[in-house]
Order: C-alpha cells, then structure tokens, then sequence
C-alpha cells in the first residue's frame, strides 16, 4: 500500500521537549538529596544580547521538524510523490549482503527462519553485493578480513547502506583491546544504523531494519536534488 | 492467518470505518474489547476467547502505517502487550506512568533519524590549547 497522504508524526517528536512543564514536580525525594538539581535548563546560558546559547556556545536556532515543513508550489507535491514511491519501493524490498564474521550471524540466520520471517518484510538474503542494497555486518571484523569487507561494500551498487550489528562491529565489543581486531566497522565503512548488544537478539536486528526503514522513508532524493 | 469468514464476522462486529482503518494498519480484522489508551494515544484491545496465543493482545496506534512503531507505546503497555504481566497498567499502579521522581513527564519514542535524535558533545575543557605560530622574517 503506498502511503499517499503521509501522517504527520505527532507533537511529541518536537525538537525541544516540554521540559518546564517537570520542574513544578519538585518532589520531596529530591529535597532528601544533598547534590544540587542540575537540570537541562540549567545548562541553557544567555549571551551579552539575550539569545540563548547551546551548551558549545553558540547562538540557539529553532528548526522545524521534516514533519512540519510547508510545501511550497506544485513542484514540491510532485517530487514529494516521487520521493514517497521511491523509498516505499526501496524500504520494501531490502536485500542484505549477509557479512556473518561471528556469533551475531546465528541471530542474523533466526531472522530469516518462521519466527520473525523476514520474508515477509521483503527482505531476501542475498550471497553476492552486485544485487544487494544493505550490507548487515555481524560479528568480530578483525584486520585480516577488513579488506575483504570494504571490498564487498565497495562492490554494492548504489544506493547502499550498512547497519553494523553487535557491539564487536560497533566498536570491538570484547576484543576492543585485541591485537588483531578493527575497533568499529565503521572505520572501514560508512555505518547507518548500529544494533548494540552482544549479540543482539533477533528481535532488536529487526528494530534496527525497522529504523533503517524510517531513514529510507524519510529520505529526500528528488527534493534535494531539486533544491540544488 | 484470516478466513474470509472470519473477516466477514469481524467486519460485521467492527464496521466498515474501522475495517478500513484495520486493513491499513494491521492488515486484518480484528475485534475485542477495548482495554485502555496510554498517554500517547495508542488504544489496546484483548480479546481472549477466539484469536490465536501471541495475538489476543493487540494495538491501535495513534500514528497511521508507516510511521508507527513500537517504541511509541508507553513502557507499562509495553510490558502488557508483550506477555510480561496479566493486568494492564490501568489495573496495576506500578505500571502506571509518573510515579517515580525521575520520569519524564511525557512519553518520548526514540528518536533516531529526526532532527532531535542524540548527539554526543563533550563538556570537558580541552586539554591543550592552540597557538597561532609567528613566522620569524628572514
């Protein structure tokens, strides 16, 4: 079904927080604490003209939210439209290059099997990188394979994306000290999304698929392009 | 999965408007009763008798396909819709939102890939500081 009248996403995803709204809920547990109450606001400091500055200093700037943002002439709804079936047909049929290095693989395996059925998000496991879009790099990458890995991504077609599964291609995970082990895959490649845990369950690589989704669905590519 | 007997029962229970709501978002019919809604607006309904294990409880979501998720439903709904516990969190005051000192006052789903996602900063001074080199004229 293509999503042809895109539903706002709720207020609650607003930039800044209602954050004034839980300082009134001073409670009395708090009083029993003897640090002092540093509250976000707290950090919020004003400069010699009155603007308000972020906590790195400079001047604060209120942007909207994708969600909230106008569409200008007729040339915006139709390249929204095109941007809509685009990414519908691009976040529903994701073909993985399966990078099983390590343990995170047998979760990445439970993924495809009845329970969770990737199947049926259109998500085919794919053994070459000339016919896939996503590269799930799971498990250890050690030195010896790093090579071999940015020659796998370096072979996708684009438009290609990674999500880096597993806190050993997060960031090393247990072996970040090893001799032998690359800290993070995404000193090879560039990374999209990052599943923590170790390894993560099956349930939480498909939240990062899920999360995946939404960066496609929410990607401009003929508004960009138009905007240049 | 559905029967078209099935289908037709529950079309027949729900009606068309929320038929057409429920093929949207679910992609099938399903009546129950309608437990609560947490303070995002998600209703959760249960219907114990006729669906299937694993599908007695489920969610309406305020946000329509595509955009929902699961990180939207409130942290004691979640616990009810995954099995954790046999009361909702209308029942049951410890799964209720704002008991606790350090809660939030709303719920806030995650919010990777939007403009108010983390990033990380550093509060710390740095520990050395630049010069800008004279060049001494020969």
């Amino acid at each position: 079904m293509l999503p042809m009248a895109r539903p706002a996403v709720s207020g609650a995803l607003c930039v800044r927080p209602r954050l004034a709204s839980c300082l009134p809920r001073a409670n009395p547990i708090a009083a029993l604490s003897t640090s002092s109450v540093k509250s976000a606001t707290a950090l919020e400091r004003q400069s010699s003209t009155g603007q308000s500055l972020t906590a790195s200093g400079k001047v604060r700037k209120e942007v909207p939210l994708p969600s909230q943002e106008k569409k200008e002439g007729a040339m915006q709804y139709v390249l929204t439209t095109l941007d809509q079936v685009t990414n519908w047909a691009r976040q529903s049929s994701l073909w993985p290059m399966t990078f099983g290095l390590a343990c995170c693989a047998v979760e990445m395996m439970h993924l495809s099997t009845p329970r969770y059925d990737q199947d049926r998000l259109g998500i085919i496991f794919r053994a070459s990188p000339r016919q896939s879009d996503v590269m799930i790099v799971a498990g250890t990458l050690t030195n010896k394979m790093a090579p071999a890995l940015r020659q796998v991504y370096d072979q996708m077609p684009d438009p290609r994306w990674v999500i880096s599964m597993g806190s050993c291609a997060n960031g090393g995970g247990y072996y970040h000290y090893s001799y032998s082990v690359v800290r993070g895959c995404d000193r090879i490649v560039p990374v999209d999304v990052y599943v923590p845990g170790c390894p993560p369950t099956s349930e939480a690589l498909m939240y990062g698929i899920f999360q995946l989704q939404k960066k496609m669905r929410h990607t401009r590519i003929t508004r960009m392009w138009y905007r240049r | 999965m559905s029967t078209i007997l099935r289908t037709l029962r529950n079309l027949r229970r729900i009606g068309v408007k929320d038929f057409g709501h429920q093929m949207q978002n679910i992609g099938d019919t399903k009546a129950g009763t309608l437990i609560g809604v947490d303070r995002f607006g998600n209703k959760f309904y249960e219907n114990m008798e006729e669906e299937l294990p694993l599908r007695t409880r489920w969610v309406d979501y305020k946000v329509n396909w595509p955009e929902y998720n699961p990180d939207q439903i409130e942290p004691g709904w979640h616990a009810w819709i995954s099995y954790m516990v046999d009361a909702p969190p209308t029942a049951d005051k410890i799964l209720q939102p704002g008991q606790r000192t350090w809660e939030i006052p709303e719920h806030r789903p995650n919010l990777t890939f939007t403009r108010a996602a983390f990033k990380t900063y550093s509060t710390t001074r740095p520990k050395y500081s630049a010069w800008t080199p004279v060049a001494a004229p020969r």
